[in-house]
């Protein structure tokens, strides 16, 4: 019943705000496509239109780039991170310790979207199953100050 | 310290160096540990480097906490120092946006901050316990002037949007329920003879005494409405003067209702070690630490310089970088060692010739995403119509914790509130917002616990740390497993290069973490100086 709720009050929320690219729960998060996923998450460091940023360092673009022909490599890095990038397949349930976490479904989306998307041409057919056959981030975060 | 040559004795610098010589820095290390000299932490005290090599060099990349702490110990003991800072400020995350301040992040949104005068929010870092004795030793070394800051508000809110109607909860109620609620049971339980397998007949009517005093439990061990409650939880009608003084006492809300909000999992907040009372603030803002370091160096730190590459040689450690003052020209600067505090998802793109342990290390810790968020509202409305005087709000609500200035209290006109400190999968989407939309959203979320939030508010500024241009992250985020497998890696020395920073420590996301790890690094890179003698 008690999830019923929240269910509810998420969805009454997201419809507030529709307009606007995203709204934050993790209950909506569940249900957004990779698109939207980019649009949520990945672009807060790759930028919009994926051209990356550079300051002290740099963000990569995504746009054109070579190593997305291989599938793979997109697809650990997105579960396992990179340098300063977080793994974002952390078990589900860790949310208090700020450990980000998507499906196997939804990162094979969202692999679909970059792959397909931002001057990449390849195909959109990448799917959970496989995501779920590669290695994840298996320990626990130590939790924010 | 007289110099063994002149006793006629072997002094123990003598023979620490001829250890270090002939054994290499390990064993130099144990042997100095043995003598009881090497200083490991936590914070003992101010660092002794005694017997800096004459002509000794290092060269510092990074004008935070950690970097700023070893260049001045280590310029104090003697050594030439140089620090390369990519800002045109000191500090790095200890930092303060005032009004008048302009912000640029990744991607090129700017803000500008548009507070009154002596308000600010502090983006980074904004409280510091007591017993973070690194940083109270600096503060009170720089003349930094100290506030309280108060982690635990009995009167700011726990708020669920899914219980009460959504209505927040002042601490105070919460959390005297909860323990009235809590200590009533046990003495149900205790008089009921259930805990007689744990509880000795001697100890159980010092228990049932001590539940009723923790508890505010009634003469009959139960937790009701009357005065014992009230002076915990608050009264209906609080006591005062005269005839239309006397109290009206309070009626606690019921244990299924509190256990069904979750909201005790908020009562605790101020329990833990790193936020027991005392904690402080800087007067000014967090940024004045970092501000009166950058003084005290003075010209040592080079400003605008970008770090493009590290490599070191058996003699010494040559830095490449970018002056951004002067139209991107390449420079370098060189050094007998190299103290590096840059953090890593930067340092991990900076090309260094290190073991490959130390740049798997390097590349193995990626970095958490914060938000915080400065408010200020046209009256101090938290004050004036809620009694709430300093403190925390936590919420279940994406904006996590409203933060009430712990400063300037019952004063007319304008106040700035932290609006929101978001960590996690939320605050990566917050990330991903234009600053003005997150602002907005802010602002309208607040408004569910301060309804007074639309019509006060004037201006906001929204800091994500991801897209800070000098950071790209909050802080840097462990697990046991890669503690395990990179930790000590990452902090000995390699070659002629060691590395320092919160992400070194084990008080990670703490300004505390990047003084200890800098101390112990230089400590030890001292020890390697010392051993390989004078500059000839």
């Amino acid at each position: 019943m008690r999830k019923l709720v929240i269910l509810l009050l998420a969805a009454i929320a997201a419809t507030a705000y529709a307009d606007s690219p995203l709204y934050t729960s993790r209950a909506t998060l569940n249900s957004l496509s990779g698109q939207q996923i980019y649009e949520h998450i990945c672009q807060g460091c790759h930028m919009p239109a994926a051209q990356g940023a550079t300051g002290a360092g740099f963000y990569p673009k995504l746009a054109s780039d070579k190593n997305f022909v291989s599938w793979q490599f997109v697809a650990l890095t997105v579960l396992n991170g990179r340098n300063g990038m977080p793994p974002f397949g952390y078990p589900a349930g860790q949310a208090a310790s700020g450990a980000p976490h998507l499906s196997d479904a939804q990162i094979a989306d969202v692999v679909n979207y970059v792959r397909g998307h931002f001057g990449n041409a390849y195909k959109a057919d990448v799917t959970a199953k496989q995501i779920a056959l590669l290695p994840h981030p298996a320990a626990e975060l130590i939790g924010p100050q | 310290m007289k110099n063994g040559e002149e006793s006629g004795f072997m002094s123990r610098r003598q023979l620490l160096r001829m250890v270090g010589a002939t054994a290499g820095g390990a064993a130099m290390y144990q042997a100095m540990s043995s003598l009881g000299f090497a200083a490991e932490s936590p914070y003992k005290g101010p660092i002794d480097l005694q017997g800096a090599p004459r002509g000794a060099s290092v060269l510092i990349l990074g004008a935070g906490m950690a970097g700023m702490t070893a260049a001045y110990e280590l310029r104090n003991a003697g050594y030439q120092v140089t620090v390369l800072q990519y800002n045109a400020r000191a500090g790095g995350r200890n930092w303060t946006l005032r009004g008048g301040d302009r912000y640029t992040e990744l991607g090129g949104q700017t803000q500008q901050c548009e507070f009154d005068k002596d308000l600010y929010i502090n983006p980074g870092p904004w409280r510091i316990p007591y017993h973070h004795r690194g940083m109270m030793h600096y503060i009170k070394l720089l003349g930094v002037p100290l506030e309280p800051f108060f982690q635990v508000n009995y009167n700011a809110y726990l708020h669920s949007s899914q219980a009460f109607g959504g209505k927040p909860q002042r601490y105070r109620e919460v959390k005297a329920d909860y323990q009235g609620h809590v200590a009533e049971l046990l003495a149900k339980a205790t008089r009921q003879s259930a805990l007689d397998a744990s509880v000795t007949k001697e100890d159980r009517e010092m228990l049932l005494e001590s539940l009723r005093g923790w508890g505010a439990l009634d003469k009959d061990y139960s937790y009701t409405v009357g005065e014992a409650s009230s002076d915990r939880r608050g009264y209906e009608k609080e006591p005062g003067g005269g005839l239309s003084g006397r109290p009206i006492a309070s009626k606690p809300v019921a244990l299924h209702d509190l256990l069904d909000a979750g909201m005790w999992a908020g009562i605790a907040a101020g329990d833990t070690f790193d936020m027991q009372t005392s904690l402080f603030q800087p007067a000014g803002g967090m940024g004045r630490i970092g501000e009166a370091f950058g003084r005290e160096l003075g010209s040592l730190i080079r400003y605008n310089a970008k770090v493009t590459d590290i490599h070191q040689d058996d003699h010494g450690v040559t830095v490449t970088f970018t002056d951004s003052s002067q139209a991107g020209a390449q420079q370098s600067a060189r050094a007998d060692w190299c103290l590096c505090t840059i953090p890593l998802p930067i340092l991990s793109q900076i090309p260094m010739n290190v073991s490959q342990a130390l740049a798997s290390a390097i590349s193995s810790v990626p970095s958490a995403a914060a938000i915080k968020s400065g408010l200020q509202f046209k009256r101090r409305f938290w004050e004036e119509d809620e009694n709430i005087f300093g403190g925390i709000t936590y919420t279940d609500l994406p904006i996590m914790n409203i933060g009430y200035p712990n400063t300037g209290f019952q004063s007319r006109g304008k106040g700035v509130l932290l609006g929101a400190y978001i960590w996690g999968m939320r605050a990566m989407e917050f990330t991903a917002m234009s600053p003005q939309e997150r602002v907005q959203r802010i602002v309208d979320y607040g408004s569910q616990i301060h309804p007074q939030y639309h019509k006060e508010f004037e201006n906001g500024v929204a800091v994500a740390w991801h897209r800070v241009p000098f950071a790209m992250g909050c802080f840097g985020m462990w697990t046991e497993e890669t503690r395990a497998k990179h930790y000590d890696d990452l902090c000995k020395i390699n070659g002629r290069i060691a590395l320092a920073g919160e992400h070194a420590s084990f008080i990670g996301g703490w300004q505390e973490g990047a003084v200890t790890s800098a101390l112990d690094a230089i400590g030890r890179l001292h020890q390697r100086a010392v051993a390989a003698g004078d500059k000839t």
